[in-house]
Formats: C-alpha cells, sequence, structure tokens
C-alpha cells in the first residue's frame, strides 16, 4: 500500500510509446501520486478492450482508433475515448522489399529517384502484372483505424492505385512486419518507428517516403482514455497528463537520447536494436517540441475525412462533433499551465501555437473548415451516406 | 459448430480445446498462429483468440475486407448478458464469430476458454511455488549444514535453532535460512 492512486497503462512495442514508458521510469508518475502500473500489449483491439472494460485506465493508441471507436465504426460497439494528448508527431514510413524496390527501380528510374517517392513507379508495376496476369502485390498496415492505413492508401490512391482493388492489404502486427517482409508473406508495409529502420537494417527493406514528408507534422499517436472514467476522475487524468507532459519534454532533449534509446530497447519496452531505435528519433520523432503533444482538431478533422473517404463512416458525419468530443486540447492546456511557471506559451494559449501545415505531399492543402468537401475530392474513395 | 482456438502457448490451447470436446457437435482445432488460408478452409464458426496473440488485429481486419474473404467475422459483444464480454477480456480471451451465428450458442464455449485460460493459470502459479518451496527446503538444508559445522550442533540441534530463529522473527523458516548463507557469505568475504 503506497498510498497513491493505482493505475494501469497499456502500450504496444512501439518508439512512441516513450513518453508513457519514461514518465514511469523517471518517476514522473509517481511524483504525481500515481502507482502506475505498465501492461505491454501485442494488439491494439486488445488494448480497446482492455480501455472499454477498465482493465487498463489509460494507454498509447493510434489516433483513429480512439474515434472510431467513439462512432462504433466497423459495427463494433460505440465506446467513447478521449485523446487529451498527442504522444507524437512521425515516425512511420512506407517500407517495400528489397526486391520490390528494384523492380520499381528497373521500371521507373526517374520516379524513384524523386524525394519523396510517389507511388508513380508503383503503379506502373501494378499495371505491368496486371497486363501479365501476375499476382496482386500485398501490403501491410498496422491497424484498419490507423494513420499508417490511411497514409498508405493516401499515397497509393495519389498515384491513381486503388488500395481496395490493385493490392492486397492485410493488417499485420507491428513486431511481425519485418519477418513477414523476409518471408515474403509482404511486399511493402507502413508502420511506425522503428520498424522500418530495422527492414533497413537487416538489408530486407527500403524506405520509399516517411511520414515527415507525407505530411509535415504527421499525426500519429494519442493517449487514449475512455471518455466516462476521465469524467470520473479528473484529478487523475491531469496527474496523467502532467506526468507525460514532462516525459515529453524529457524525451525530446538529445541530451536524454542514449538513456531513452536504452529505455526503449528493453525486451520489456520495444525489444529492438539500440541503433533502429535512434535512427527515427534522431531527426524524424516529436513528442513535445512546437506543442507536438497539444491533440490538433485539425488532426481529428483529418482523420475522420479519412475515414469518410474510405468508407468506414458516413460523409455526412457530424465530423466537428466527433472531433470535438474525442481530442481534448482543454485537458491538455490545463494540465500544461498547472505545471507552474508557463513552460511554453504554445502549450497554454489556443492562438499562440502555429496552425498545422495543411498542405500533404501532393500539394493537395487539408481544409478543416469542410471536410465533407475535402472528402469528396479525391476520384478513389469509397464515400458512403 | 467449428470452433477454431488461436494460442500462442501451446499448452493452454490443448486445454481449452480438450475443454471443447464436451460440448456437442463441435469440431475444434487449434493453431498458434492466424492463416488465412487456414480460417478460409476449415471455415471456423466461432474464433477463440487469446489476447497475448498478435494475430488479433490481423483477424479482426477481416470484418472490414469481407470481399477477400468468405466467412467474415465480426467481434463478439453480447450485449444481452452484460458483464461477458468484460469477464472475457479480463481473462485474456476474446471472441469472434461468423455474422448470423447466434451469441448464445458462444456463451459456453467463452465459458470454457475462460475457466481454462483461468486453470492455466493457476497450474503456473502452482509449479512456480513448488519451484520455490523446493528451493526454500534446498536452503534449509544447507543453513543446517552450516550451523551443525559452525556450532558444533547436531542436524536435529541446528533445526530447532532456525526454527526458533524463525518464530522469534516472525518469518518463513526458509527466509531465515537464506539471510543466514547470505551472511555467511558475507563474513567469508564472498561479497567484497
Amino acid at each position: 500500500m503506497s498510498g497513491l492512486v493505482e493505475l494501469r497503462l497499456g502500450f504496444i512495442p512501439l518508439t512512441d510509446c516513450a513518453p508513457i514508458v519514461a514518465a514511469k521510469a523517471l518517476g514522473f508518475f509517481e511524483e504525481e501520486g500515481l502507482d502506475v502500473t505498465l501492461s505491454r500489449e501485442v494488439s491494439w483491439a486488445t488494448i480497446r478492450d482492455k480501455v472499454t472494460v477498465g482493465a487498463l485506465d489509460g494507454a498509447h493508441m493510434l489516433a483513429p482508433m480512439a474515434l472510431a471507436s467513439t462512432l462504433g465504426a466497423g459495427g463494433g460497439e460505440a465506446v467513447p475515448m478521449i485523446a487529451p494528448l498527442a504522444l507524437n508527431l512521425n515516425g512511420s514510413a512506407v517500407t517495400v522489399s528489397v526486391a520490390l524496390a528494384k523492380m520499381l527501380r528497373d521500371i521507373d528510374p526517374e520516379g524513384m529517384a524523386q524525394n519523396p517517392i510517389t507511388a508513380r513507379p508503383l503503379a506502373r508495376l501494378i499495371e505491368r502484372r496486371r497486363v501479365r496476369g501476375e499476382a496482386q502485390l500485398t501490403f501491410a498496415v498496422v491497424f484498419t483505424y490507423s494513420m499508417h492505413a490511411y497514409a498508405l492508401r493516401y499515397w497509393m490512391a495519389e498515384a491513381g492505385i486503388d488500395p481496395d482493388r490493385d493490392v492486397r492489404l492485410v493488417v499485420t502486427p507491428p513486431p511481425r512486419m519485418v519477418e513477414q517482409l523476409q518471408s515474403g508473406g509482404v511486399d511493402g508495409f507502413c508502420v511506425g518507428a522503428p520498424w522500418n529502420a530495422v527492414a533497413v537494417q537487416e538489408s530486407l527493406g527500403e524506405v520509399l517516403i516517411r511520414a515527415s514528408e507525407f505530411w509535415p507534422g504527421s499525426p500519429d499517436k494519442v493517449f487514449g482514455l475512455k471518455a466516462d472514467w476521465a469524467q470520473a476522475y479528473p484529478d487523475e487524468v491531469r496527474a496523467l497528463l502532467r506526468a507525460l507532459i514532462r516525459a515529453s519534454i524529457w524525451a525530446d532533449d538529445p541530451v536524454n537520447r542514449p538513456e531513452l534509446i536504452d529505455l526503449l530497447a528493453r525486451p520489456e519496452h520495444v525489444g529492438a536494436s539500440a541503433e533502429a531505435i535512434g535512427r527515427a528519433l534522431e531527426n524524424e520523432i516529436t513528442f513535445h517540441a512546437g506543442a507536438a503533444g497539444r491533440p490538433r482538431r485539425e488532426h481529428a478533422l483529418w482523420f475522420l475525412s479519412q475515414m469518410a473517404r474510405w468508407g468506414q463512416i458516413g460523409f455526412k458525419a457530424d465530423f466537428d462533433a466527433v472531433a470535438d468530443a474525442v481530442y481534448r486540447p482543454d485537458l491538455f492546456r490545463a494540465a500544461a499551465a498547472s505545471l507552474g511557471p508557463v513552460l511554453d506559451a504554445t502549450l497554454v494559449f489556443e492562438d499562440a501555437a502555429t496552425t498545422p501545415s495543411a498542405a500533404l505531399f501532393d500539394g493537395i492543402a487539408f481544409d478543416p473548415t469542410d471536410v465533407a468537401a475535402y472528402a469528396s475530392r479525391f476520384s478513389i474513395n469509397r464515400l458512403t451516406l | 459448430m467449428r470452433v477454431l482456438v488461436i494460442d500462442p502457448d501451446p499448452a493452454r490451447a490443448a486445454l481449452v480445446a480438450e475443454g471443447l470436446e464436451g460440448i456437442k457437435p463441435l469440431e475444434v482445432r487449434q493453431a498458434a498462429t492466424f492463416d488465412e488460408r487456414e480460417v478460409v478452409e476449415f471455415a471456423p464458426d466461432v474464433v477463440v483468440i487469446a489476447s497475448d496473440s498478435p494475430d488479433r488485429d490481423t483477424l479482426e481486419s477481416l470484418r472490414e475486407a469481407s470481399h477477400n474473404n468468405p466467412r467474415p467475422v465480426v467481434m463478439f459483444v453480447d450485449r444481452s448478458e452484460p458483464g461477458l464480454a468484460e469477464q472475457a477480456v479480463r481473462a485474456g480471451v476474446a471472441a469472434y464469430i461468423v455474422d448470423g451465428l447466434a451469441p448464445s450458442r458462444v456463451r459456453p464455449i467463452l465459458d470454457v476458454a475462460m475457466s481454462r485460460f483461468a486453470l492455466t493459470q493457476q497450474l503456473r502459479g502452482d509449479l512456480a511455488k513448488a519451484k520455490a518451496d523446493l528451493e526454500s527446503r534446498k536452503t534449509v538444508e544447507r543453513a543446517k549444514g552450516l550451523l551443525m559445522k559452525e556450532r558444533g550442533l547436531d542436524e536435529d540441534g541446528a533445526y530447532r535453532l532456525l526454527r526458533k530463529l524463525a518464530m522469534d522473527k516472525g518469518r518463513p523458516i526458509g527466509a531465515i535460512a537464506a539471510d543466514l548463507l547470505a551472511f555467511a557469505g558475507i563474513l567469508r568475504g564472498d561479497a567484497s
């Protein structure tokens, strides 16, 4: 009996679990009066279910998962969740096998020399394979409702590839991506750090486009909680957010990087090589800087636009209401402001932070004021009412 | 009815499969990992999957991609029995049923899976305890030997001394024996 509030938080072995793991290891949770037990989970569905039934009080979550759960997308039970903090920006990438990279280079050397690489070389290869009657290529994402799924779909569709018809799209857990690439089970994937770097390091894969190139400041994971739990325990939520904000600041600081890498590399956390973990931390992932931790409603709305585009939700849904119910920058700001002397004006004042970059890699700007129009502007879509 | 049990723990999967054989009519198969071809070929009515299987997300994605799969699977949420889904999640079991199957038919399957998961956990706990007991008995033997040598006691006297120390300190005799051995080690200079 420590006299502290006992809480259980779940995470998936990925680099962006860093704020949660660091807040525990550095004693930030304890300093906030919380006795946190971490639970390493191996599937997002289990994270969602455990948060739903209260076996976990909060968790590392795919941002779209919090939205999908709230909406009951895919025929599941609608369980309102909130995302009062973004754990990171960037970190994921599209990686293809070295064999596929070679085929792409053979068919379209100019396209493969571009930066960032679009899916045009892939589109040409797919067309040739279709003409020759060859098997469809298989691509993996980590979950149906994930930045990875939407980024891969968007990137493919931009080059005229229909991700539902022209390739086989499957779901594979992150730690298994690399072995799937090696065995030929998949030809490419979109996954978070460190698994792209692991594939490159083992000479099995080649990165075509990183999240930071796809959309500078790409949204990714959030800290998710069940809405009714958060409402019942506001003090605990604030304490959790304070500890996580402090841990994010710590994790961003290059001085602490060796210690962070060491912490993440442990088998009970991510369990990957220090070198692979270090790579995305070097110049990709941001945990805190530039108000990265603030959950941005623009991000929620972009996810909703993609859920609508691919027919996961109706395109006449009330996007603003859902975004504001799930994304809770107000809770983030209150926690940041309570951390004493104002850390950073951009954290506390709504209008102090710059608005996120609107344009994706194709130059098309996302307009958060008209999500339905944005969702329906793409010729490849599965829009439903 | 066909049931597929996916569990990376083969011993536990065997226990679940064995338990399910009691519910008829059933055909039960177990697998360590999810294999789409196997699922399509076996065409299970129910899939019971351990939450510590990383294949859960793959399995769950089949409901989104039904055009690839003749047997769409949906998550089992039986609203008519509040608490059941919660119980299953806490026990570490998830179940998926083929669309159209009455949830009531899944109840006995889920009950078997949950009880067998609990049984596995208990057996593992018992095994760990048995190992610890054996370890403690060995420690007591060694501490007795030390006392016999250092204090010139006979075996019975050495044991009585350990038991008295344990009673005085209110701690298990194994712990007292371990302390004694550790301190003897320090006095010999083992820790330096």
